[in-house]
């Protein structure tokens, strides 16, 4: 029987625990992938073959789907004899695949800022240092707060394929609470509003960090 | 190479997969393609109803995860006794999905356009069929064409999670393979090859139209 207020009462304290894990996943990957894609960006901008390796890098992950890399970390790893839990194969491949679109979102960034800046900053005699910190880098974080807000509400959203390694996070439990009290309408609806509260988190602290760190423009 | 001999006497099984998940793929982005056109021109000429209604939906599918979305209707179809083939009830859910991804692109590409040249062909007394038939929708479409064929990828990629639902396609095949061999490692680098070579070619041509979109300007 749909919206069973018994039932809803057990219902919500269990979402809400798998809120935590993909809350737990979703930040970890977010600050991890802020450096590592910086990283990766850093060595994709360098000549030579550190260069290839980052490009081919960033290839390779963006052209595969997350599911299959959750599967070659979980069960791949476990063969080739050091085994990782569900978690940390889970948060290995969210940073693998979303560090390439971090990386992308950076070079991005710094290809907006006009050459004309970097001329203009030297024709002043500025340093490279006060050139880097006073005129490109404002711009850049300017610009790569949006899309970094949007790749922080895809990831909150990729955490969801954690399921298929057996992880109880929203998506686990949601299944799990399915198969055993058959009351489809009142489980989805609960995940579906945790995910669309946990997104809309998501948005508004972007709309925040733009606003306070967005001043050049 | 003995260790990869699981892979290649299983490589045209993968193969069989994959032929599965393009098909899957072509029949999602033909009705997303044609559905997110129409939104976004309702949303830019409807209403302020139906831009609300628009909002709505774009809230909707931007914060719910499409694996939530899969599942759900996975579990509700035998529910609500709509008897439609598993194929096509994903299809319709990955078209739905994208669909307003598509529209976002699609409406970007026709707001980007200068105002002069809605002007010009309001001054030149065309209709608003023929304006949009003959000068804003053929350059829109050019403007949006990168970003549409990298959803394209990302639409791919998304087809790997019909076989949490028990969908047969490649994802699935690679399951099935590892379960007989017991070779996750090699497997699923199969199947994350033959990802990366489908996926990898629609980004090439994507950047390939970038870059005639730049040289257009």
């Amino acid at each position: 029987m749909p919206f069973d207020p018994h039932f809803i009462a057990r219902l919500i304290p269990a979402l809400l625990e798998g809120a935590e894990v993909t809350v737990e996943l979703a930040v970890l990957t977010m600050a991890i992938c802020l450096v590592w894609g910086l990283l990766v960006a850093l060595a994709n901008g360098v000549r030579g073959p550190l260069g290839w390796i980052a490009g081919g890098y960033i290839q390779l992950v963006r052209n595969t789907p997350l599911l299959i890399q959750l599967y070659l970390v979980y069960f791949g790893f476990s063969m080739a004899g050091f085994g990782l839990s569900g978690f940390a194969s889970g948060l290995l491949a969210l940073c693998a695949q979303n560090g390439g679109y971090v990386a992308e979102i950076y070079r991005g960034g710094l290809q907006s800022v006009s050459t004309r800046q970097f001329e203009a900053g030297r024709a002043l005699g500025m340093r490279r240092w006060t050139l880097y910190t006073a005129v490109i880098l404002p711009q850049v974080v300017a610009r790569v707060i949006p899309p970094l807000t949007n790749q922080s509400i895809a990831i909150i959203k990729d955490t969801s394929q954690v399921a298929a390694i057996a992880v109880m996070e929203i998506m686990k439990i949601t299944e799990v609470w399915v198969e055993t009290s058959a009351n489809t309408y009142d489980v989805f609806l609960g995940a579906a509003l945790i995910y669309l509260a946990l997104t809309s988190i998501a948005g508004l602290v972007g709309k925040l960090a733009e606003r306070r760190l967005a001043f050049a423009q | 190479m003995n260790e990869f001999a699981p892979l290649i006497h299983n490589f045209w099984y993968l193969l069989r997969g994959a032929t599965m998940t393009v098909l899957m793929a072509t029949s999602s982005v033909v009705p997303a393609t044609i559905l997110g056109v129409l939104l976004a021109l309702l949303n830019i000429f409807g209403g302020r109803l139906m831009r609300s209604a628009m909002l709505g939906y774009l809230f909707l599918i931007r914060g719910i995860p499409l694996l939530v979305l899969l599942t759900f209707v996975y579990y509700l179809m035998p529910l609500t006794g709509i008897d439609l083939p598993p194929f096509w009830g994903v299809v319709l859910v990955i078209s739905l999905y994208y669909a307003a991804f598509i529209s976002e692109v699609f409406r970007a590409g026709i707001l980007s356009l200068p105002q002069a040249q809605w002007d010009a062909a309001l001054s030149l007394g065309m209709t608003r069929g023929l304006m949009l038939q003959i000068v804003i929708l053929p350059q829109a479409m050019r403007l949006a064409a990168p970003p549409y064929v990298s959803l394209c990828v990302s639409l791919v990629k998304a087809t790997s999670l019909v076989s949490i639902v028990g969908l047969w396609e490649l994802t699935m095949a690679s399951r099935e393979v590892v379960e007989r061999t017991l070779a996750p490692f090699q497997i699923f680098i199969g199947a994350a090859a033959i990802y990366f070579s489908i996926c990898y070619a629609l980004a090439l041509y994507g950047r390939y139209l970038e870059r005639r979109v730049l040289l257009g300007h």
